[in-house]
């Protein structure tokens, strides 16, 4: 970019326009510069300034000339056609083209400074151990293997030292304001970088921090909030009087409502509002809506906490040293109450309080309550209740990211190798217990927890549906792409895993599900400095998240075997048929008790409190204006075209396969 | 088995789980509405019969039997094929 002095002429008219500066030979501008767009400046140090021509909207309708206007401007580069206006203070910035400030009390950059990328947060556990550098690149999947694998040295050395190499780059003297950024109406920001089209309106304090946002998916900080150490991804919104202290914002997260945070990271599409957090790991889909609802020390995703959720990690003996773990899916009922350390199974509902220390993680879609004081498990209960399929059907819609770039890996099957092995190892602890346990023992103890005894024969039944439905899904999912009136033999060979068996046990890193030896492969390429930089490590994560599908296949290949005794591409057609007609009945079964319990929120007891001054007709009538008739239900319906959908695809199948 | 074999020892299944009175359960009690079970309990209900009855049922039928009588009938099926 080429820059050149003032003329005597443009200096002139500068001061006529009541502008100063304390050297104008350090005040250079780009051919074209119109001196009548800079009035009221005072200029410090070496300042350039670009070409105004254009006229901008600076609120709701209202246009003003692009230039520079009441402010006082240091060391700054001012890129084109950028409107600058009552700015105490503006020192150290690079101020990109088309980008507007405006009313801004100090937007500085002192001394060097990394934006807030490098720092250490005390994340998951608060007592320390975990530490978490947070950076404008960070993934859930990267944040879950540096806080989760502390045991291996090693790896943490190595993916510390990658991260490092990418926060020093950041170190700048200089800040930034990108192209279409809009900084209005806020207080001092020292020390933040402000990436293209973000919206900065009405903040209070932002310091040390990177609000990295793009042209496709531009991220909004908005009145009130109050930001020291933190970074905050495309596509997120943060907003009326938010407080972040070491906190990193993923993309497409929403925040606000006086929520919050400390020591914190929330990944793709989280919401946290009235309530507060402290050392949490908020995995994708994580949400916290409601006022004295506090999440600490804790590692969630996909989860909903309920109002007045709360959990301690502190038991007065050596500090807040523990923590807990609610795997993807669970829920805590309003006023629930863990006592950490805990860890709970994929997709589990906890009501009540609980003060004992319990594991949970081998038995998903389980309810977890209080029963007379005691904590307790009804495995599988969750399976077949209605706002399990609900939040399974939701999330892959609720996706807010829309930048090209997705940091956070997500895989979104409800049944899953990862799930489904959890379910096999229910199965199998369910019956061991059955049959040790005495018949007159109303409850056994396991893990912590208590189960009936009456429930340990009945609910293996209940994940029985699981096995069934997930291998029908995927023996669908490789031969759905035949053409019309395929041979066995077509069947068979698409029935062939291309990849082997890698590994029995998968891992859930935050969203990406992985056979554990994937992610071990993964970590001694860190381990053997085979992936140097961040974008190696996203690419790396990224390759395994699109094997997904390969692999949960030779999963299913290998339980198959394990079942029938044969490979899929060996099986007989009648055995193909035993398992399209499982799957069918499973899913249909499935399907059926779903309803069953949707149907529940139309009964007798759903109906308490309508048709307050009348009788049980108006109520009836009520009821129905408000919430509409069972069979008219959207989601009933869609569940019952699902039926027969699944029906129709099964009976397509049994035909062929005659 | 006949159906007043049944029905006193679903009574007494019922009475157990829901750790209530047998004389209070009337032939027709709804599970939820009159004996105030919740889903948890009608689903060790469910397993209570099973174990009772030495039978396995089928799952989503299952939850289709809200009363006493519902359970007394879906019962006897397995008792008179």
């Amino acid at each position: 970019m080429n820059y050149r002095a003032l003329s005597k002429t443009e200096i002139g008219q500068l001061e006529q326009n009541g502008c100063h500066a304390q050297s104008w030979d350090k005040v250079n501008v780009k051919e074209g510069f119109d001196p009548s767009r800079v009035k009221n400046v005072d200029f410090a140090g070496t300042v350039k300034i670009g070409d105004f021509k254009k006229a901008v909207t600076v609120y709701d309708g209202i246009t003003k000339p692009a230039g520079l206007y009441k402010c006082h401007i240091q060391d700054c580069i001012i890129h084109d056609d950028a409107y600058i206006s009552d700015v105490k203070y503006l020192v150290n910035y690079e101020i990109q083209t088309d980008a507007i400030i405006n009313s801004v009390f100090a937007l500085t950059v002192s001394g060097e400074s990394s934006f807030g990328n490098g720092t250490e947060i005390e994340i998951f556990n608060e007592g320390g151990g975990r530490a978490l550098p947070i950076f404008d690149k960070l993934s859930a999947q990267v944040a879950y293997l540096m806080v989760t694998y502390r045991h291996d040295g090693e790896f943490i050395k190595k993916l510390t030292a990658v991260i490092r190499k990418y926060t020093d780059s950041r170190k700048s003297t200089t800040g930034m304001i990108g192209q279409n950024a809009r900084v209005l109406n806020c207080g001092t920001l020292r020390n933040v970088w402000i990436g293209e089209a973000a919206v900065i309106n009405g903040a209070i304090r932002l310091e040390e921090g990177t609000i990295a946002s793009t042209t496709h998916d531009p991220t909004y900080v908005g009145s009130g909030v109050i930001g020291k150490k933190f970074i905050i991804l495309s596509g997120s919104k943060v907003d009326s009087s938010a407080l972040l202290a070491k906190c990193f914002i993923g993309q497409g997260v929403q925040m606000g409502k006086q929520f919050s945070a400390e020591n914190s990271a929330f990944f793709a599409n989280c919401e946290g509002f009235h309530g507060e957090s402290c050392s949490v790991f908020a995995g994708p889909y994580s949400v916290t809506h409601h006022k004295s609802t506090l999440l600490i020390a804790g590692m969630f995703s996909f989860y909903n906490a309920g109002s007045g959720t709360n959990q301690s990690n502190h038991m007065y003996k050596l500090g807040p040293v523990h923590q807990g773990i609610l795997e993807r899916g669970a829920k805590t009922g309003s006023f629930s109450y863990l006592l950490w350390p805990v860890r709970v199974g994929a997709f589990s509902a906890i009501v009540g309080k609980h003060y004992a220390n319990f594991d949970t993680s081998d038995f998903p879609f389980s309810y977890i309550t209080e029963l007379d004081g005691k904590s307790t498990l009804t495995p599988a209960m969750n399976l077949f209740t209605v706002g399990t399929r609900r939040d399974s059907i939701k999330w892959p819609n609720r996706d807010r990211r829309n930048d090209p770039i997705k940091y956070d890996l997500i895989n979104f099957d409800l049944f899953s190798p990862y799930i489904v092995g959890k379910v096999l190892r229910a199965i199998q602890t369910l019956h061991d217990l059955y049959e040790k346990a005495s018949r007159d023992r109303e409850y056994i103890i396991h893990h912590g927890i208590h189960i009936k005894r009456l429930l340990l024969k009945s609910t293996g039944k209940y994940y029985e549906i699981v096995i069934d439905i997930f291998i029908g899904d995927e023996v669908l999912k490789c031969i759905k792409e035949l053409p019309d009136d395929p041979s066995i033999d077509d069947i068979k060979k698409r029935l062939s895993p291309e990849v082997g068996l890698v590994d029995t046990d998968w891992v859930d890193a935050a969203g990406l599900l992985a056979p554990r030896k994937v992610i071990s492969d993964f970590m001694a390429e860190v381990r053997d400095n085979k992936l140097g930089t961040v974008e190696q490590l996203n690419a790396a994560l990224n390759e395994i998240y699109t094997s997904y599908d390969l692999h949960a296949w030779a999963w299913c290949a290998d339980l198959i075997e394990k079942r029938l005794g044969k490979r899929p591409n060996e099986l007989t057609a009648e055995q193909l048929r035993g398992i399209i007609t499982d799957w069918q009945t499973s899913s249909l079964k499935l399907n059926n008790m779903i309803i069953k319990d949707a149907e529940k929120e139309f009964s007798m007891k759903s109906r308490i409190g309508f048709g307050l001054d009348g009788d049980d007709e108006v109520a009836e009538q009520d009821f129905t204006a408000v919430r509409g008739s069972f069979d008219n239900n959207k989601f009933v319906r869609e569940t019952l075209a699902d039926s027969e959908r699944i029906k129709q695809i099964a009976e397509h199948w049994l035909n062929i396969l005659k | 088995m006949d159906n007043k074999q049944i029905q006193d020892r679903v009574k007494k299944v019922i009475a157990n789980v829901l750790k209530t009175d047998v004389s209070t359960i009337s032939d027709d009690a709804n599970f939820i509405f009159d004996l105030g079970a919740d889903s948890m309990q009608s689903m060790e209900l469910i397993a209570a019969f099973e174990e009772e009855f030495d039978i396995e049922m089928d799952e989503d039928k299952a939850l289709e039997v809200q009363t006493v009588s519902d359970a007394v009938t879906f019962i006897s099926g397995y008792f008179n094929k």
